[in-house]
């Protein structure tokens, strides 16, 4: 399995985490930032499934959420999951490295969460 | 600084205007704008546009100099304002600032947008192009998709039902009925979407928890206001419109790096802001147009604003208190919901139809009695970028 690509932004100074990237922090406005990698399972902040897909997404729906990893860097992903059925905000899952979509003939990785067990 | 008012408003019809160009609508609504303004023969100083798409779907770009150019009103100053579904408050803005400050004295903001040129799926992406490029927009999140992940957020922090998310689809779509100028002229029964077993059928997720009818549809359309110095507009003979306060602030553009994903801070500080320069309460507001462009917006701005504590707007929209005779009508229009989101046009359509209500032009229908002050919201991004506007009437 690919490793896990997004760098995170910890701040030196106060430490408030970032995701994306901020040339000042949201916080104190320092410009000087440690970088780290997201960490361990995450825990599901809020999701959605989507129907109406944007162009170049050639499938019947979507299921997209926000997660927190255990070391307290926030991001989107895709979620593996046939409905949303079978998620909850809160529960824990696992977070890869996958293709989340094609363009130009060729695979754009990102995050892909699955629920754990 | 000078007192501003409004002393012309224009719009045309919003939904799928397949006969006509981007320019033909821009042209349209000024063209109504002038004329309303007693301007039709005369000129301005300066032109400003707020267009979202016409560069990524028109393949468009200058668009204020072609408008000028069209219009023959040379050689007025002209730009182009692009800010996501906030560019017609942004050009509205821009505006006012140019003459209050005392270097122009008449200008026309103009608002439009030809969103129904491409496909759903083309038109889906132009949208999400607003998102973060790199964090955001790979994944294939869309606006709807955004507004459905607010939503789970907001029903379970506050409690906000699917009943009172389909009053407000409700409420809308009945005051679009009766609005000439809205695209979906077509009232909506409970049971049909959201009672009856087809309700399934008519009313289907589009981002899980919303339903298609929780959404604004995708529409073409343009309106336009023309501008001037308070102390000129009242010797011009309408009932002018004083733009007595004005707000702007802009948030993350992730949700996710929000403290709180739930509070929409930029629509706070910018009522906020509104509302001190015009040294008016949230109380004071007789009429108010909010950027629903997704049922659960409307909610939560109507909070957000200051019209309900935190965890009430909800229950207000279903109790009634947002409807037509109610304490606080919001969206008499059909709003976003109902009259449709060219984005570019929205912000312009909502000061247009406030200005329709405080001058009191409108039919019974759809008259707010009596209404002296109103409010607008226009909500860029996801939230982070929104501008809210006080308007008064003033005797001439």
């Amino acid at each position: 399995m690919k490793k896990i690509a997004i760098v995170a932004y910890k701040c030196k100074k106060c430490g408030r985490i970032h995701y994306p990237f901020h040339d000042r922090c949201l916080e104190c406005k320092s410009r000087e930032f440690d970088e780290i990698k997201p960490e361990g399972n995450v825990k599901l902040l809020t999701f959605t499934v989507i129907y109406n897909l944007p162009w170049g997404f050639d499938q019947r729906f979507l299921v997209i959420g926000i997660a927190e990893f255990e070391n307290g860097v926030k991001a989107m992903g895709q979620i593996k999951a046939d409905s949303g059925d079978q998620l909850k905000i809160g529960m824990t899952m696992k977070a890869g490295w996958e293709p989340v979509r094609v363009q130009y003939g060729e695979d754009v990785y990102g995050l892909k969460f699955e629920p754990v067990g | 600084m000078r007192d501003v008012a409004i002393i012309g408003a224009g719009i045309i019809p919003f939904g799928r205007r397949d006969e006509d160009t981007l320019m033909d609508m821009l042209a349209y609504a000024s063209l109504k704008a002038l004329d309303d303004a007693g301007l039709g023969d005369g000129s301005v100083d300066a032109v400003v546009v707020g267009n979202m798409g016409g560069g990524i779907i028109q393949h468009q770009t200058s668009i204020a100099s072609s408008l000028v150019d069209r219009l023959s009103l040379l050689p007025a100053a002209a730009e182009t304002v692009e800010n996501g579904p906030a560019s017609g408050g942004s050009a509205v803005k821009n505006g006012l600032l140019a003459v209050a400050s005392g270097y122009y004295d008449y200008v026309l903001v103009v608002g439009g947008e030809k969103m129904r040129e491409v496909t759903g799926w083309r038109a889906t992406d132009f949208v999400a192009t607003m998102t973060h490029p790199q964090a955001e927009y790979p994944y294939g999140i869309t606006l709807p998709g955004m507004a459905g992940m607010f939503t789970r957020l907001y029903m379970e922090k506050y409690g906000v039902t699917r009943e009172q998310l389909v009053a407000v689809a409700l409420k809308n779509q009945a005051m679009g009925a009766l609005n000439p100028y809205a695209h979906v002229e077509m009232a909506l029964s409970r049971e049909g979407i959201f009672e009856s077993p087809h309700a399934v059928v008519n009313n289907p997720l589009v981002a899980d928890p919303l339903h298609l009818y929780d959404a604004c549809p995708v529409s073409d359309g343009a309106a336009a206001i023309v501008l001037c110095p308070l102390e000129m507009a009242k010797k011009m003979g309408k009932t002018p419109i004083l733009i007595a306060g004005f707000g702007q602030a802009t948030d993350t553009q992730t949700l996710q790096e929000r403290d709180d994903p739930t509070d929409l801070k930029a629509v706070s500080l910018a009522a906020q802001q509104a509302f001190e320069m015009a040294k008016l309460k949230p109380g004071d507001i007789h009429v108010a147009e909010l950027h629903d462009a997704f049922t659960i917006l409307e909610i939560a701005e109507s909070e957000h604003v200051g019209f309900f504590k935190k965890g009430e707007g909800g229950k207000a929209a279903e109790a009634g208190k947002t409807q037509l005779g109610g304490t606080i009508p919001i969206n008499i229009s059909g709003g976003l919901k109902a009259r449709g989101h060219p984005v570019g046009a929205t912000g312009v359509a909502q000061v247009v139809e406030i200005v329709f209500q405080l001058r009191h032009e409108l039919p019974k229908n759809r008259q707010v009695k009596n209404a002296e002050t109103g409010l607008t919201v226009n909500f860029g991004g996801f939230g982070n970028n929104v501008l809210c506007f006080v308007l008064r009437r003033v005797q001439p």
